[in-house]
């Protein structure tokens, strides 16, 4: 029995009245009006729609979601601009779907379609409409003189007469055409627009092969990374959302890790060198990240506030959104100065290096899986050991010590994940996240509180409004204290989880098992 | 999804030519709606060319058995599906009294269907009785023509009187002036005091006229055959109104 909408694949040239013609003899057909509508397609920079297998098109003045496998609309919204940012949205149903999906990231068009269809009716004898035809041609919208970059043909049964439509595409079949799906037009489209699915994602995703050299590992991992780092430099000036900046920075500081983590591969002096320039890299936009994350978590912070001093915290962030748009063209003068241009061509000539005939390290010529079992074992037993010593005594500062251990764990266990059984990385590398991510909650409390107390002395505006956003900065000072309390007492928790005995275990016959052991 | 019942209790007062045109214009913001036919009378049905038929018998209705979802079939128009009635729907009210819980089966019922429809809109027939009760129930919204008539004025009242004495909420319960005759005066100063005694009605109504009639020749809804009519542009302005009012409101 049908019930899904099929497409049909049409071979060039083919001839729409012939098909109908053909079928007519079998059917009762009635021609519908023609029809064309120009349809966007949009999507974040990083694909996290195509990722989750949906579809964000407009046409008309609607929105519409769909699923990537199917052609129902899950929602659909009215809207006068498009929206870029989720906070643009209406609220509703379409926006929550999207919500946990784009999070922070904007929109953007990926491509302009024209859709010109024909379709046609399939009629019973009550002339009722049992099945449909649509012959539709697709388009890029600017660009009319381009041949269609998809023409196919939609049999869309209707539902109860599930009969017709299995006879018709048994015959469609039989003429000889062949069933495409949405994700295969989708992946046509959009190439036909200069566009490749999934061709951008911030996630490491690295093969190595477990007997590479060590320093031919590094250079991949390394290689990977530069690659994200210049994809986002390319597109920073135009400031699309947070997130550009953001993964770049990870970049770096993977980049940064990789240098110091991925130990005695490459001569110590190489390794010195770049490990100070990424950490004038990383440096160069570490203001900008900071008060990215303060316009962030705007909403966040008002709703902290009692109501009385909610619109008191306006000046701040004004001041804050000039101090944003300052930092913004620094780092992006930054990134265009000679010394950054250098910084990057040395890095990448070094990385495209042949390897060296004799081993400048003493790590370099050891299998990757070797010294991946090595790093990451230890570093796993650094954080027990850090982690349990703040379960005796919790202070800040070594809960910010932890973190930055965690740090290095999780990005070994990503660099390395490759070599080892995904599903099981896949777990200890999650509850690491969930470790990590109460560990970073309390450092942005702190941060945050740090930075309110340091901005609350250089406010500009005149003494009495002065007076009054200082209040509710005092008031945002508190409560970030209270909740550092809340997220302090969930540590021991969250610990506990990660360094129970089973997760121990298995850490330890994962990278610990290996043949060949020795310090790294 | 939301349930708007098209419901009076009284007759010919163009329920099945508001719920058919009304179920059009839902299906046509893109969203999937499903128009019930509880009439075993079966005009909606007739006007989608569906053929009077439930797999399951008047049964489904009560138990919600397979057959009812089963009997589901798709109109000659995008995103819109119909429930088709049966003959035997005429015993729902004796079946309905017959079993436990009898007050809610039709909302049980229809629960399934929230997954895959956004709207739900029930032609219903003429009733005071369980299935009336069944009705209010099962709908998240009840929507009332009221020809302006003193009669049709009366059975208003009555309803309202039913509802608030079974504690069913009335500000769910709304109205709309139909089969208006705009020559008439008493139609005229009937709507103005309705409007003014009664919350809820909604200040768009649908005009007594030929063109809604002829339905029945075309077995189709006014905007398919008629896009530019008065009457098409009335129900077009209803839902407007429906979904400011109701839906969405602001």
């Amino acid at each position: 029995m049908m019930t899904n909408d099929l497409r049909f694949n049409l071979p060039d040239g083919h001839d729409e009245n012939q098909f109908v013609h053909h079928l007519a003899d079998q059917y009762t057909i009635k021609k519908e009006p023609f029809f064309a509508q120009k349809v966007t397609i949009y999507d974040t920079f990083d694909w996290r729609l195509f990722n989750k297998s949906f579809i964000l098109q407009s046409s008309g003045n609607r929105l519409f979601l769909r699923k990537l496998t199917k052609s129902e609309i899950l929602h659909s919204v009215e809207f006068s601009r498009a929206p870029v940012f989720i906070w643009d949205f209406p609220a509703g149903e379409l926006k929550d779907k999207l919500q946990p999906i784009i999070k922070m990231r904007a929109l953007m068009k990926l491509v302009d379609l024209k859709s010109r269809s024909r379709p046609y009716r399939i009629l019973n004898p009550d002339e009722k409409t049992v099945a449909r035809l649509i012959f539709e041609e697709i388009q890029p919208f600017a660009n009319k003189r381009k041949p269609a970059s998809a023409v196919h043909l939609w049999l869309k049964p209707v539902k109860g007469y599930p009969k017709y439509a299995s006879k018709l595409a048994k015959s469609l079949k039989e003429a000889g055409l062949t069933i495409g799906t949405e994700k295969e037009f989708f992946l046509k489209v959009l190439p036909s627009a200069g566009k490749q699915p999934g061709s951008y994602s911030a996630k490491v995703d690295i093969q190595l092969d477990p007997a590479m050299r060590s320093d031919q590992a590094a250079k991949v991992v390394s290689r990977f990374l530069l690659n994200v780092m210049r994809i986002n430099e390319a597109i920073f000036e135009k400031d699309l959302d947070t997130e550009v900046l953001h993964d770049y920075r990870v970049a770096v500081r993977r980049t940064r890790s990789a240098l110091s983590q991925i130990k005695y591969v490459f001569p110590a002096k190489t390794t010195d060198r770049f490990k100070k320039n990424f950490a004038y890299v990383g440096k160069l936009s570490n203001d900008l990240r900071d008060l990215d994350v303060y316009m962030l978590s705007q909403d966040a912070y008002k709703a902290m506030l009692p109501a009385v001093l909610r619109d008191d915290i306006d000046p701040l962030f004004g001041h804050l959104r000039e101090k944003r748009a300052k930092a913004f063209k620094q780092v992006a003068r930054g990134l265009k100065s000679k010394k950054y241009a250098k910084i990057m061509k040395d890095w990448e000539t070094f990385l495209n290096m042949p390897p060296p005939d004799s081993a400048t390290a003493p790590n370099a010529e050891l299998p990757v899986v070797d010294l991946a079992c090595r790093r990451i074992y230890k570093k796993f037993r650094g954080v027990v050991k850090t982690g349990s010593k703040i379960l005796v005594n919790t202070e800040d500062k070594m809960l910010h010590v932890l973190r930055i251990e965690c740090k290095k764990l999780r990005y070994l266990m990503e660099f390395f994940a490759s070599l080892f059984p995904r599903k099981k990385m896949n777990a200890l590398i999650g509850q690491l996240k969930r470790l990590q991510d109460n560990l970073g909650d309390f450092n942005d409390l702190c941060v945050q509180q740090k930075y309110l107390l340091r901005v609350a002395a250089a406010l500009p505006g005149n003494r009495q409004q002065q007076k009054k956003t200082l209040v509710a900065i005092g008031s945002l000072v508190e409560t970030l204290d209270r909740k550092k309390d809340t997220v302090k007492d969930a540590f021991a928790t969250r610990f506990a989880e990660f360094a129970s005995p089973e997760n121990q275990a298995l850490f330890k016959r994962l990278f610990n098992s290996h043949p060949s052991k020795g310090g790294a | 999804m939301t349930t708007l019942a098209i419901y009076s209790n009284k007759g010919g007062v163009g329920k099945t030519a508001a719920a058919v045109n009304l179920s059009y214009l839902a299906a046509q913001t893109g969203f999937k709606t499903l128009i019930c036919d509880l009439d075993p009378q079966g005009s909606a049905t007739y006007y989608f060319r569906v053929k009077p038929k439930l797999k399951s018998g008047p049964k489904g209705f009560v138990k919600g058995v397979k057959g009812v979802y089963q009997s589901v079939k798709g109109t000659d128009f995008d995103n819109l599906d119909m429930l088709p009635a049966d003959f035997s729907l005429r015993k729902l009210d004796v079946l309905y009294s017959r079993f436990g819980n009898s007050k809610k089966r039709l909302k049980k019922m229809l629960r399934p269907f929230a997954n895959e429809y956004r709207f739900i809109i029930l032609d219903c027939p003429v009733t005071i009785g369980i299935l009336a009760e069944n009705i209010l129930n099962a709908a998240d919204f009840t929507l009332v023509p009221l020809i302006p008539t003193t009669l049709s004025v009366r059975t208003y009242k009555q309803l309202l009187s039913f509802c608030k004495k079974n504690n069913y909420d009335v500000t769910k319960i709304y109205s709309f002036f139909s089969m208006v005759d705009r020559h008439k005066k008493m139609h005229k100063e009937l709507m103005v005091t309705v409007s003014k005694v009664f919350k809820g009605v909604l200040r768009s109504f649908v005009p007594y006229l030929a063109q809604i009639e002829k339905m029945g020749i075309y077995r189709a809804p006014v905007a398919v055959y008629s896009p530019t009519s008065l009457a098409a542009q009335s129900y077009q302005n209803l839902w407007d109104k429906i979904q400011k009012t109701i839906l969405y409101p602001q």
